[in-house]
């Protein structure tokens, strides 16, 4: 019941938090002049005598409160502007571009992960034996590399020398026709998930040759973060009484490690995470610009280029929901794996 | 004098630090009769936690046990546990001695709760009975009801037997008997709780350790060093982050289990009013050396070593009002421990032979007959025994 209480409490918060981040998100807007607002509107050079109606319009020049409802308003309405980037509304392009961030997020976040919590106790466990100098080794280089000269690396060898192995973008030339046509339904939009839903195996091995590089670019970097965080956790946790206490029970070293000293070590793993998973949500806009990935860094980094201000704001609003949310459920895991959080 | 259950000979333990080889325990012997109560004294790092660490090998890299023998008396046989191999060290830690931890609130996993961590004893060292009492209860149950349900019964128990020769260990991960079993665990686990004066055990085992107090965090330690009614007992200072009233309960409880269980414990502590209460015997401990052993009356009356004269000196009595005497120098770093006897620096009544040899233990009996033993150079001559 402690659990399931403190879960409700917590989203009511996160209701309050969200409030707080449309308000933040809404001053920072507030304090553009009326007609560099309006301005935004404007897809043509030809318009531009039409900023005053636009302000009338849009009631710009209203008071800041009557505003602020009514771009709330418009919020929910799913209007958030014109993207000059890419010469279409804000929430349409938003729609286009997200499955293909969250498609690389879900298949890189899992790897990072998983590998980096089995790697970091591995090395944890063997501690100052040859596992732990190589992979200590490992972290350091994979931490050290820039992310743009790796993916850089990755493209030269790959698209140099086995030319089509692992092509850049997000989808092949035929795949991609046959994606759009109306024999394949989308129902999330994200490439391979929609792939299996349809039944279209080679649809779906398109899309992970699409995705190897790009993933491997992202985990690698990462896998030496979370790596390095597990083991100096793991060793932490190793160090404390109730290890010593249950090997003094006659527990195996193995059960030590993975009933008592594991679970304490995850905490500060998990935090590290969910931001890495939030960071890469907000969009990777290096790596999806190496390969030519169209997803949400990709857009955002025209945009923010180009002032194209409605997608920036669509960004900032994203981002902060992402953040909120995503700092939400790494709560919800911390309270499911240290009962002393539930209290609080 | 009675049986001998531990006899333990010129135990040396070391750790190879970056600062160099901590030379933490030199070569201490002692042993522990059946049934009674040794104490084990000195002052932090002298050695006490790790002596007790090297008796279960929980000894980590980089300590390592150099040398010495653990012989260990049950059932007839008599075994040097430094020779045995890991899987019956395992078996022995928990089951036939195990150990109280001085600090309850990090001796408990914070995430684990109470149920789970004593449960985990009995899972440990009582598998196959926990084994056979399911599978009897279940019998009951069947024998009442048709012969279909004997069938089911005979397969279950075709099961059972395949699966304990297969692999101990691994009972517990087969699903529908991994849960009976841990169901019986519980059980076991409530009435050891109620049987240390925890309130309400049934409730108390579905918490986690931060919400109770911390004299109830010691009886969940204590607990789990009972669950398998050892041997031997090891408390490594058990009572040392309690408050009094708390601190005496704990003491007494110790005390009546030990007459319970006829347990042997070796309780080790800083606290020398806690040993007058609760040992019968005495080893007191030096950077890593034995430098008395002794019943505990004769201790406190005639202490012999100059440094358990001055431990007992720095003691406040309520009689007497004089400045409190403190032994001058500092513990020596166990890295480059002084040569010849370890206490010379700071001994007031150093010779020169106590700075180039070690001492030897000399033995003596007091009048009662019971031995008396002191390394120091200072009685080389017996009959200087009785009148310091």
């Amino acid at each position: 019941m402690n659990f399931l209480n403190y879960i409700i409490r917590r989203l009511l918060l996160l209701i309050v938090v969200l409030i707080g981040v449309t308000v933040v998100i809404f001053i920072l807007m507030a304090l553009f002049s009326p007609a560099q607002r309006a301005s935004a509107f404007i897809t043509d050079i030809k318009q531009f005598g039409d900023i005053d109606s636009i302000i009338r319009t849009y009631g710009l020049d209203k008071p800041v409160y009557i505003q602020y409802f009514n771009w709330l308003k418009q919020i929910f309405q799913g209007n958030f502007g014109w993207s000059t980037t890419v010469s279409r509304p804000v929430i349409d392009a938003f729609k286009f571009f997200f499955p293909n961030t969250l498609e690389l997020a879900l298949f890189s976040a899992p790897i990072i992960i998983l590998v980096g919590i089995w790697i970091g106790s591995l090395s944890a466990v063997h501690r100052d034996k040859p596992v732990d100098h190589f992979t200590r080794v490992l972290a350091i280089v994979g931490w050290s590399l820039p992310t743009f000269w790796f993916g850089l690396i990755l493209l030269m060898i790959f698209y140099g020398y086995f030319q089509g192995l692992f092509p850049p973008e997000a989808l092949g030339y035929k795949a991609h026709t046959f994606v759009n046509s109306a024999e394949f339904v989308r129902y999330t939009r994200i490439n391979s998930i929609d792939a299996l839903l349809n039944g279209e195996l080679w649809i779906f091995v398109d899309a992970i040759r699409h995705l190897v590089l790009p993933v491997i670019t992202l985990t690698v970097v990462q896998i030496a973060l979370v790596m390095r965080i597990m083991r100096s956790s793991m060793l932490e946790a190793m160090g404390k009484g109730y290890v010593l206490t249950a090997r003094a029970k006659g527990a195996a070293w193995k059960t030590v490690i993975k009933k008592h000293a594991r679970r304490n070590a995850l905490i500060p793993v998990v935090t590290v995470s969910g931001w890495l998973f939030a960071l890469m949500m907000a969009g990777v806009v290096i790596t999806e610009t190496i390969f030519n990935r169209k997803g949400l860094g990709w857009w955002w980094a025209r945009a923010a280029t180009q002032l194209d201000i409605p997608s920036v704001l669509m960004a900032v609003l994203f981002n902060g929901i992402l953040f909120v949310v995503t700092n939400l459920i790494v709560d919800i895991l911390y309270a499911y794996i240290d009962p002393r959080v539930r209290l609080g | 004098m009675g049986e001998l259950i531990l006899d333990i000979s010129e135990l040396k333990t070391n750790f190879y630090t970056y600062e160099g080889v901590v030379k933490a325990i030199d070569e201490i012997s002692f042993s522990l009769e059946k049934g009674d109560t040794l104490g084990i004294v000195g002052e932090t790092g002298c050695g006490k936690s790790v002596t007790v660490l090297s008796l279960l090998q929980l000894i980590l890299p980089p300590g390592k046990i150099e040398s010495g023998r653990i012989v260990y008396k049950a059932n007839g046989k008599r075994i040097n546990l430094l020779e045995q191999s890991e899987p019956f060290m395992r078996n022995v830690r928990g089951n036939e001695i195990s150990m109280i931890f001085q600090e309850a609130s990090s001796a408990l996993n914070p995430v684990l709760n109470i149920n789970t961590q004593v449960s985990e004893s009995f899972l440990l060292h009582r598998q196959k009975e926990l084994c056979e009492s399911v599978l009897e209860n279940l019998s009951e149950r069947v024998d009442k009801s048709k012969r279909f349900s004997r069938l089911f019964l005979r397969c279950l128990n075709y099961r059972y037997k395949k699966k304990l020769r297969k692999a101990e260990n691994n009972l517990l991960k087969h699903g529908h008997y991994g849960r009976l079993i841990k169901k019986d665990a519980k059980r076991l686990t409530i009435d050891l709780l109620a049987s240390l004066g925890i309130p309400n055990p049934s409730e108390v085992i579905k918490r986690y350790p931060h919400e109770l107090s911390g004299g109830m965090q010691q009886r969940v330690v204590i607990s789990m060093a009972l669950a398998c009614n050892p041997n031997i007992l090891i408390a490594d200072e058990p009572t040392s982050n309690l408050d009094v009233t708390i601190q005496a309960q704990i003491l007494d409880l110790i005390e009546k289990l030990k007459g319970e269980y006829k347990t042997s414990i070796l309780f080790i502590t800083h606290d020398l009013g806690v040993i007058a209460e609760i040992a019968s015997k005495v080893i007191v401990l030096y950077a890593g050396a034995l430098v008395e052993f002794a019943p505990v009356r004769e201790l406190f009356k005639n202490p012999l070593h100059p440094y358990t004269k001055a431990l007992l000196n720095s003691v406040p009595k309520l009689e007497r009002r004089e400045r409190l005497e403190s032994i001058r120098g500092n513990v020596p770093n166990l890295v480059d421990p002084p040569a010849g006897c370890r206490f010379h620096p700071r001994c007031p009544g150093v010779m020169d032979i106590c700075r180039s040899s070690k001492p030897e233990q000399i033995i003596n009996r007091t009048h009662g007959g019971q031995v008396h033993s002191v390394a120091c150079f200072l009685y080389r001559n017996t009959k200087a025994w009785y009148e310091n």
